[in-house]
């Protein structure tokens, strides 16, 4: 029970100032991406019109994050977009995923990672809704109904980063801190594969999409 | 005499048990909510079984969040190490227990609510069960949101260095911002279910205003929300002038 908690740190000193390099959790993100990276090259090795069971998954995938992101955004606004989503959603289930492996952890573990993408995803639905409407039309946005709610309006868009980054890593991090609790309480026994099945495969997947559809309906929010 | 690390460990398993046991309350209200009115739709559309099966039990592992917040934070209490942590963090745990456990109680319900609507409205329209149980995800997501801005705080309160000497003013604070998060996350939580559960069923009955209802519908709930964040902002003033 010791390991509640503990985290594996390299620091490096930079001109009086302390970095923090979380060395396990940088290993797991580099294994995702190549997983994903791994799974794009089969996917589009043989393309064809009959398509291979692993090109079927790719066009499922692609399939259906376009028409989403079309619904949400617009059919002109979606083609910038939508590769951004099904990445974004590749990315976090994989990464949920991975914990069922043993000796393996979820990247999403740690709130850097769900921290930083979800700072991305503010930063592009904001970048949009400049692009879209103009800088003035969107700066006005922020002084309704009122002009004197204009710091509760930025509060409220900086609490939505906090909320969507809190959401996938206090459910991953709850996952995995009950089935360790748990495991440890019962020798091991029976209990860990059921859990492990729910929380890494189950939970990781819902929350993996609904990570992926509010970065898109911050998105539409700002386009629209 | 107790010492400290005794009235640290009293306090650690007394912000455990409020917070499992307050954050319990609302996760089952709204999953048996979400159960119930799967059962309804079920009674009118028996052959729709494997779809409506799906949404609920999807709906429940949403809503189900809110608990395992709860659960995670009494974890963390009861088996971090306490030895050599100053007096004042006995404080900090109660508060800690106080602003998962309050707060969780509306969001589960909130979180509950959407569930049950999109059981019902699969019922209404099979031929949207997809549009339906996404807006669900995103309606209930965002209802959930003061439960994380709870758990933010409490795991804010478990972490914090704490000074050494215990004084009241510092001790009723780490309390009182547990106080005004937990309370302050019921109201936003059940109102922005509200919001989305009758949007769900709006969905359902006219299926081509989906992208409509869903701008509506966040728009609504980022002003619901607007008092849990006024909470937050007094919680986070509170825990970190210290």
């Amino acid at each position: 029970m010791e390991d509640l908690g503990k985290i594996h740190q390299l620091i490096v000193p930079v001109f009086g100032h302390e970095m923090t390099f979380n060395l396990e959790i940088i290993l797991m993100t580099w294994i995702v991406i190549i997983g994903l990276l791994f799974f794009g090259y089969l996917a589009t090795r043989k393309k064809r019109i009959i398509p291979g069971p692993i090109q079927v998954l790719g066009e499922i995938f692609v399939d259906q994050f376009y028409a989403l992101a079309e619904d949400a955004l617009g059919k002109e606004t979606a083609k910038r977009y939508a590769p951004l989503i099904c990445a974004l959603f590749m990315f976090l289930v994989l990464s949920n995923w991975l914990g069922v492996i043993p000796h393996l952890e979820e990247p999403t573990k740690d709130l850097n990672t769900p921290l930083s993408l979800g700072v991305m995803g503010f930063f592009i639905a904001h970048y949009a809704g400049i692009k879209k409407k103009g800088l003035k039309a969107y700066m006005k946005g922020y002084f309704e109904p009122i002009f004197f709610m204009m710091p509760l309006n930025l509060i409220g868009e900086l609490a939505k980063v906090v909320s969507i980054s809190f959401r996938l890593f206090g459910n991953i991090m709850g996952g995995s801190i009950i089935i360790m609790v748990v495991s440890y309480l019962v020798y091991n026994l029976l209990l860990p594969p059921f859990l492990n099945a729910f929380f890494g495969l189950f939970v990781g997947t819902i929350q993996a999409f609904v990570f992926t559809m509010l970065t898109l309906v911050y998105i539409s929010v700002q386009v629209n | 005499m107790m010492t400290d690390l005794e009235w640290i460990k009293a306090a650690a398993m007394m912000g455990a048990g409020i917070s499992v046991g307050l954050a319990a309350i609302g996760a089952a209200i709204g999953e048996g909510y979400t159960a119930g009115k799967a059962n309804e739709a079920l009674s009118y559309r028996p052959h729709l079984i494997g779809d409506i099966l799906k949404t609920m039990l999807v709906g429940q592992a949403v809503a189900e969040t809110a608990g395992i917040f709860g659960l995670v934070i009494s974890m963390l209490l009861l088996f971090s190490p306490m030895e050599g942590k100053p007096l004042l963090t006995a404080w900090a745990y109660i508060g800690a227990g106080f602003s998962m456990g309050l707060s969780s109680i509306g969001c589960g319900v909130g979180a509950g609510i959407p569930a049950a609507t999109a059981c019902q409205g699969i019922g209404r329209q099979p031929s949207v069960s997809g549009h339906l149980s996404a807006l669900m995800l995103i309606g209930s997501g965002v209802a959930q949101s003061t439960a994380i801005y709870g758990f933010l705080i409490a795991l804010l309160l478990l972490f914090k260095s704490l000074p050494p000497e215990v004084t009241l003013i510092p001790a009723c604070s780490l309390v009182g911002a547990g106080i005004c998060m937990g309370f302050g996350g019921i109201g936003p939580g059940i109102g922005e279910g509200i919001a989305a559960g009758e949007a769900v069923s709006s969905v359902a009955r006219n299926p081509v205003t989906m992208s409509l209802m869903t701008r509506t519908m966040l728009v609504g709930q980022a002003v619901t929300e607007s008092t849990g964040i006024y909470s937050l902002v007094i919680a986070l003033l509170l825990v970190l002038t210290i």
